[in-house]
């Protein structure tokens, strides 16, 4: 069939709004790639390993271009990006971990400093020092999703409140309490894995 | 305030305040008791720092900082194909 007649087939408009789509979509997916980096970095810093992080953003884009139409054009495609990447990391959670309801909090904020707390070392970031990459890593890990994912976000990964807001979907305020307690449950993680030597 | 109720509020306003959230009037309610206390004054320092070294960690850990070129070929294979 000569192109001429597909066209005479269809209405001229649909032809221009399907163009116009292939458009939208092509610029669309390479935006999203371009920031692969950056998704791909918080994606380490909730997933445990490199290979579950790799994961995580591969089912991320999966899902994203699936979904392309449903983006709005001029929003903020990191959050939007990163977003879908929380989501599906919670879900994740949930077939996975055995997240315990909530543990018991008992202990401020100066708890995890009166383990720490060491007479002959003057220097603070010294006497920080001693808590391990990894014991860092397992605490982090320990901290229940809706808390990390928020500490991950703004302590982290440095995302201001009102981003981390918009890609948890969740009031500010809400970032703001979740901090605080992820915070403390995470200094307290960290109490529970440092030995005083 | 007894110094040991000094030392609760300070500890409860410890996040806001390294956080920079604090009204006048708590931040100053906060710097008097840490001009008296030692105490408070270290734990102060040590919330300051220990972000950093979290932060510090966490990027050690994630290791090379972009996305593996195998994982962005991947990423790139999913793209709707032109015809």
């Amino acid at each position: 069939m000569l192109v001429s007649e597909m066209v005479s087939d269809a209405s001229s408009e649909e032809i221009r709004q399907l163009a116009s789509d292939a458009r939208d979509r092509t610029r669309f997916e390479e935006d999203a790639l371009e920031l692969s980096d950056q998704v791909y970095r918080v994606a380490r810093r909730l997933a445990g390993s490199r290979e579950a992080a790799e994961d995580l953003v591969q089912e991320t884009y999966v899902r994203a271009f699936r979904n392309w139409s449903s983006f709005e054009p001029g929003t903020n495609l990191r959050a939007w990006l990163l977003r879908i990447l929380t989501n599906l990391n919670i879900d994740k959670g949930r077939k996975t971990q055995r997240t315990p309801g909530m543990q018991p909090l008992e202990e401020g904020d100066y708890f995890l400093y009166g383990k720490l707390e060491d007479q002959t070392e003057s220097d603070e970031e010294k006497l920080v020092e001693r808590l391990s990459q990894d014991s860092i890593v397992e605490a982090l890990a320990a901290v229940p999703h809706n808390f990390r994912d928020v500490v991950v976000l703004v302590d982290i990964s440095e995302f201001s409140y009102a981003d981390t807001a918009q890609i948890l979907d969740i009031p500010i305020g809400t970032v703001m309490s979740r901090l605080h307690r992820g915070r403390r449950i995470l200094k307290q993680e960290l109490a529970n894995r440092t030995v005083i030597a | 305030m007894t110094a040991h109720s000094e030392c609760s509020k300070c500890e409860e306003l410890l996040q806001p305040y390294v956080d920079r959230s604090l009204t006048e009037a708590e931040r100053l309610t906060v710097q008097t008791h840490l001009a008296a206390c030692s105490r408070c004054t270290r734990c102060y320092k040590l919330e300051e720092v220990l972000w950093k070294h979290v932060r510090n960690c966490c990027d050690e850990q994630a290791g090379i900082e972009f996305a593996s070129g195998d994982l962005k070929d991947r990423l790139a294979d999913l793209r709707t194909p032109l015809i």
